[in-house]
């Protein structure tokens, strides 16, 4: 184990003898009938920033509150840092929280807020006050130390927020849609600023969010949650590009999902039938199935070529007609409408200024894609 | 702004007219509630100070007019005695610093019981939440005089307590609880405890459990976050409910005279008796001018230092 190796590029997720940081072991939790989170287990490493990403309700934030220790697990267990954390109160806690409405004291100033949690520890008075201007320093606020929460803007308090749940050097930070109430531009300096934060102190960051493109951004490794269940763990390129359901597959990104039958099955190839099409799929790879399993090919519209003359050499070409063109500026989105009217997603990147040929309204073209491009799924 | 009733004629022109003399309908608003404490409480509170500044006479009304008119010149006649009379007979100014200590001990009481009662019932499930707080309100449906006089029925030598207390042989004597200090601090205290509790829940619903968990996150035990989160930001609530039992128990005259000694003299007695039993209305009203002065300068303070408070908030 080597510490100095960030833990993106050791990757023990993938084997070796590092023990994972935090443990999660079949966690169940129930509110009544309602089963917010079902038997999840997941191993979280030193110096990881893992993303739960799901849609509301998914329970991702059940599971941040029972790691912080405001929810109590029906059944399963919570270690960190090898500590069993079952009975333990959250002042009593190795964990820190951004809490998602940032939860900053009202009635204290920036720095009383920031000072807290370290006089809550016993820390005197000077030490408390010249940690916090430390961390507000780092968070660049430090001509708000007098102010009132309410006096900053958004993105101030969302610092603020992030200055205080950091100062006192957890072990594991957990942080609630940290970015959520943050206009675009905003966040993407912020998700930046994360990061760079989160390598310099190699504090285990956890981060729950609903948007996709910020879990992209952030995590070493990220966990696909649906229904109170983690669908699928990996890192982030993974998950984009080898989705293990079509849950996956279409919440994160946007995709073309085609139903079909397998009608080929060999060790290098298979062929799906795929009524959508009306045609066939040919898949360039080996795939674990059987002969007339119901299947779903999915393709990501970036990977759809677009052509004027049906494409030389490739399997996968189909005939349709542009229904639809979104300029986007870096891309522009084509929904192509099929001979039978299934309707495919396709984007190109704008790679001129000024395209006489580009392609419009109602033009008749010809969709393609490579024979690796999609992924087959079987549920 | 043009609603339904500016599409009439008379209407418009009438709203027109209002808004030429600067009486839009925001002031029309206003303007109710504002004539109302003019009629009901202004002009009446005149009356009195006007009457506080008169002699007394055995007539009736039982005092002089304040301004007399020979048939050239109107005479204004002010006349001090009756305050410079509060000042010399130690009876008021004892009557006035026991009528605020009751007071203030009580809301002090009233805040110790009343602050454990709304937490509780704010923090409780919805369902539960309103019936506790029908609760509260439920005595007032019965007459507060009613509700007065049935302490006696508990505190007196014969009463409910003293006959329980007898009965199981914890006692021998009965315990003397009528008449005493204790049955009107008991009394003020039951009686406007719902005025302490309804102030303080508004305040306490609105708190926002995710302070408390942060508080919780970063290290405070429950009694930690309690002093450092919860009590500061109920400070609003805190003051509203001592304030609502405060200052009518400073003029409180049925509890010390139903549940009260002979030597508990509350001011509200005092008045009372300056002005049914001495019929000396002048005095009564100094009494009473006096009282009020005595309250609102501590609330005006009050007042200035919460909107500090509010201008730094």
């Amino acid at each position: 184990m080597n510490e100095t190796v960030p833990v993106a590029l050791r990757k023990p997720w993938a084997g070796g003898s590092e023990p994972p940081f935090v443990r999660i072991q079949k966690i169940t939790k129930r509110f009544g009938d309602f089963t917010a989170v079902e038997d999840v287990s997941l191993d979280i490493y030193k110096g990881e920033l893992f993303c739960l990403l799901g849609g509301s309700g998914c329970g991702k934030s059940t599971l941040l509150r029972m790691l912080a220790g405001f929810e109590t697990p029906s059944s399963g267990r919570i270690e960190i840092d090898g500590q069993d954390m079952a009975g333990k109160a959250p002042y009593e806690r190795p964990t820190n929280m951004m809490f998602q409405s940032y939860a900053l004291f009202p009635h204290m100033s920036v720095e009383k807020n920031v000072a807290y949690g370290l006089q809550r520890d016993g820390i005197g008075r000077a030490e408390a006050h010249d940690r916090a201007t430390d961390m507000l320093k780092m968070v660049q606020l430090s001509q708000f130390a007098g102010r009132k929460p309410h006096q900053l803007s958004g993105g101030q308090r969302q610092r603020v927020a992030l200055a205080r749940s950091l100062v006192k050097r957890p072990k594991l930070l957990l942080l609630d849609e940290p970015l959520g109430a943050l206009d675009k531009k905003l966040r993407e300096e912020t998700q930046f600023e994360l990061v760079k934060i989160q390598e310099t102190l190699g504090v285990t960051f956890i981060v729950v969010t609903h948007d996709q493109e910020e879990a992209m951004t952030l995590s070493t490794r990220i966990g696909v949650m649906n229904e109170g269940v983690i669908v699928q763990v990996g890192e982030p390129s993974e998950i984009y590009e080898h989705p293990g359901s079509r849950f996956v597959a279409d919440f994160i990104g946007s995709v073309n999902l085609f139903e079909g039958r397998v009608t080929e099955d060999k060790p290098d190839y298979v062929e799906i039938g795929a009524p959508d099409l009306g045609g066939s799929i040919h898949v360039g790879h080996g795939v674990s199935c059987t002969v007339n399993q119901q299947v779903w090919y999915a393709i990501r519209p970036e990977k759809v070529r677009l052509s004027r003359e049906r494409p030389e050499g490739r399997r996968n070409a189909y005939e349709g007609v542009i229904d639809e063109v979104a300029y986007l500026g870096n891309l522009s989105i084509f929904r192509i409408r099929l001979a039978n009217g299934v309707l495919v997603r396709a984007t190109r990147a704008n790679l001129s200024r000024y395209d006489d040929e580009a392609l419009t309204w109602d033009e008749k073209v010809w969709i393609a894609w490579d024979d690796t491009a999609g992924v087959v799924l079987t549920r | 702004m043009t609603g339904a009733i500016e599409r009439f004629p008379p209407f418009r022109w009438t709203a027109a007219v209002l808004r030429r003399l600067g009486l839009g309908g925001r002031v029309l608003v206003v303007a109710v509630p504002f004539l109302w404490l003019l009629v009901f409480f202004l002009i009446p509170f005149l009356v009195v100070a006007k009457i506080s500044l008169s002699e007394p006479a055995i007539a009736m009304p039982p005092y002089l007019p304040l301004v007399e008119w020979d048939g050239a010149r109107a005479l204004l006649t002010l006349n001090f005695e009756n305050f410079a009379y509060l000042l010399s007979d130690p009876l008021y100014l004892n009557a006035y610093i026991f009528s605020i200590k009751v007071a203030f001990i009580s809301a002090i009481i009233a805040l110790l019981v009343g602050y454990p009662m709304a937490y509780y019932i704010a923090r409780s499930p919805e369902p539960r939440r309103s019936l506790l707080l029908t609760l509260v309100i439920l005595p007032f449906w019965t007459s507060f005089l009613l509700r007065v006089y049935a302490w006696q029925g508990f505190l007196r030598s014969n009463g409910v307590i003293n006959n329980f207390l007898l009965g199981t042989g914890i006692i021998d004597q009965p315990l003397v609880m009528l008449q005493t200090d204790f049955a009107v601090y008991l009394g003020i205290v039951y009686t406007y405890l719902p005025f302490m509790i309804l102030p303080l829940y508004a305040n306490l619903v609105k708190l926002d459990e995710s302070l408390l968990e942060a508080s919780a996150d970063l290290g405070g035990r429950p009694l930690v976050t309690f002093f450092h989160i919860t009590l500061p930001l109920s400070m609003p609530g805190i003051i509203a409910g001592f304030m609502l039992v405060f200052v009518p128990a400073i003029g409180e005259f049925v509890i010390p005279e139903l549940l009260g000694g002979p030597d508990t003299l509350m001011i509200g007695r005092v008045l009372w008796n300056e002005f049914f039993s001495n019929r000396d209305w002048p005095v009564a009203s100094a009494v009473a001018i006096a009282m009020l002065i005595v309250l609102v300068v501590p609330i005006m303070i009050l007042r200035s230092v919460q909107a500090d408070k509010g201008e730094a908030a």
